[in-house]
């Protein structure tokens, strides 16, 4: 009897993909109530489903399972070096604590830490990061390059650049990154990119990219508090968005930037960088921990270094803080 | 026998002095003065070998009492490019122009504070720069004698961020 009503379901949806079929429409065809029904779409929601439901226009299936299993990650990847191995996690505590371990141990260049569900992110300053199971791409990615020490904060920069280039791919919108790495949809943060090294002395060991990006939680995913300043690749698009696919981009935008990176040097990434950037030009803050820089947004030195122009005319170089604009 | 402070006035007068350099020598003991040098004083007892002690010497024994300026400046060669000004200090530099943090987040303890023992690989400090992390390790083991820079401060290249007394 149940498996009556769930395929009478199904076949609804497929009937009518990409429509939204309310609650009532749904129990009158399958001959049920509408808890029933709400019943059946949360038994999906289990299995994998990603489904949408929107208040006063009902429930949408935008997706049977998606996952970011290693297999998904690999099917169709054409890179060579970044994502030839991928470690996933169903459930970890901080990709970034498993690649760091892996960092030490030696593991090939382009390796990668992926999880459905990251129950210990953290950005800057040890904040935490909200990371929902099956919603969004959290990974770390072990680079080793062969560039003297100071440089590598560049990478930060760079990795900016290839994660808008592949949200633009896959979903043809058009992120801006604030300085250094945040990525932005019409002022809401999508992007966290932190980043560590591994080095002894000047040597670098490893170069480990930790990336979370939403892509698909709803609005009613996020906690009130948040819903002002964080969005999803799913909220702008309007449409749900494969992170496997989202991945596989991410690791050939990175790989192809990383080379040009290390044959011609930072320059190339910097225009890059700069035609992407929101905050150039404009009156920012900068909140550092000691104390808060107003001023214009002049632009980045050749090391990636922000240039805040005060009200007096002195320019500052700013190596780390948040910044606000306007 | 001289004592610490017989010693002390001696280097008092030889510094005021126009002498280049002075060599006292009475039993098993030997003091040797040099100007315009780095190793400024050096005292050795016959039967040690190379360490320098500057301390009253103890001629029966090569093993230091341990007072506050004991050297164990043994000759090894990987010693020799690091920037020691102390010859028993070991400074931490800074490997980037970053963020110095002591702690992990500003709600958390600092790291190291003065006095704490640390070892090759604790870590004493992050550097931050455009959202890359530097965990910085001691890479001496020793103790936290200064630190020399504050919380949140700019750092350059290169620039001293601990004192650590080497073991």
């Amino acid at each position: 009897m149940q498996s009556t009503l769930r395929k009478k379901l199904l076949d609804a949806f497929t009937e009518h993909e990409g429509e939204y079929l309310s609650g009532q429409y749904l129990a009158d065809l399958i001959g049920c109530s509408r808890t029933a029904v709400w019943k059946h779409i949360e038994d999906l929601r289990h299995e994998g489903f990603e489904l949408e439901a929107i208040r006063r226009k009902g429930y949408r299936i935008v997706k049977a399972p998606d996952l970011v299993t290693a297999n998904e990650i690999r099917l169709g990847l054409k890179t060579s070096i970044i994502g030839q191995e991928i470690h996933y996690h169903e459930t970890v505590d901080s990709t970034q604590k498993i690649a760091h371990r892996l960092g030490f141990e030696n593991v090939p260049e382009g390796t990668v830490v992926v999880a459905d569900e990251q129950v210990g992110g953290r950005g800057r300053m040890n904040r935490p990061w909200h990371s929902a199971k099956g919603t969004g791409v959290w990974m770390s990615i072990i680079l080793r390059p062969s560039i003297p020490l100071p440089k590598a904060p560049q990478l930060t920069l760079l990795t900016a650049v290839a994660v808008v280039q592949a949200i633009g791919d896959c979903t043809e919108l058009e992120p801006h990154i604030k300085w250094p790495n945040d990525i932005l949809i019409n002022g809401k943060k999508v992007t966290g990119i932190l980043t560590e090294l591994q080095a002894e002395a000047d040597q670098i060991h490893s170069v480990i990219i930790g990336i979370g990006i939403n892509v698909n939680q709803q609005k009613s995913d996020y906690p009130p508090e948040l819903q002002s300043i964080a969005t999803s690749l799913a909220i702008e698009k309007g449409e749900f968005v494969n992170r496997a696919e989202l991945i596989q981009a991410v690791f050939t935008r990175l790989e192809k930037l990383y080379a040009l990176y290390l044959e011609k040097g930072f320059l190339p990434i910097k225009l890059l960088w700069e035609s992407y950037a929101i905050s150039i030009g404009k009156k920012i803050t900068a909140r550092t921990l000691s104390g808060n820089l107003t001023g214009k947004a002049l632009g980045i030195t050749d090391d990636g270094v922000l240039m805040l122009e005060d009200d007096q005319g002195t320019i500052h170089q700013i190596y780390s803080a948040d910044i606000e604009i306007g | 026998m001289l004592k610490v402070q017989e010693i002390r006035e001696l280097i008092k007068l030889v510094d005021q002095s126009n002498l280049d350099e002075f060599v006292y020598e009475v039993d098993d003991c030997k003091i040797k003065m040099k100007k315009n040098q780095a190793g400024v004083v050096t005292v050795s007892s016959q039967p040690a070998v190379a360490p320098v002690v500057v301390e009253a010497p103890k001629p029966q024994a090569g093993a230091p009492a341990a007072p506050a300026a004991v050297q164990q400046d043994a000759p090894k060669e990987e010693a020799a490019p690091e920037p020691i000004v102390n010859e028993n200090l070991h400074q931490v530099t800074s490997p980037m122009v970053g963020t110095f943090y002591a702690s992990p987040s500003p709600d958390q303890d600092a790291y190291v504070k003065v006095g704490d023992k640390v070892s090759n690989d604790s870590i004493v400090c992050i550097v931050e720069a455009m959202k890359l992390f530097n965990e910085i390790e001691a890479e001496v083991s020793g103790e936290i004698v200064e630190i020399l820079v504050k919380d949140g401060q700019l750092v350059e290249y290169g620039q001293p961020l601990f004192l650590v007394k080497l073991q």
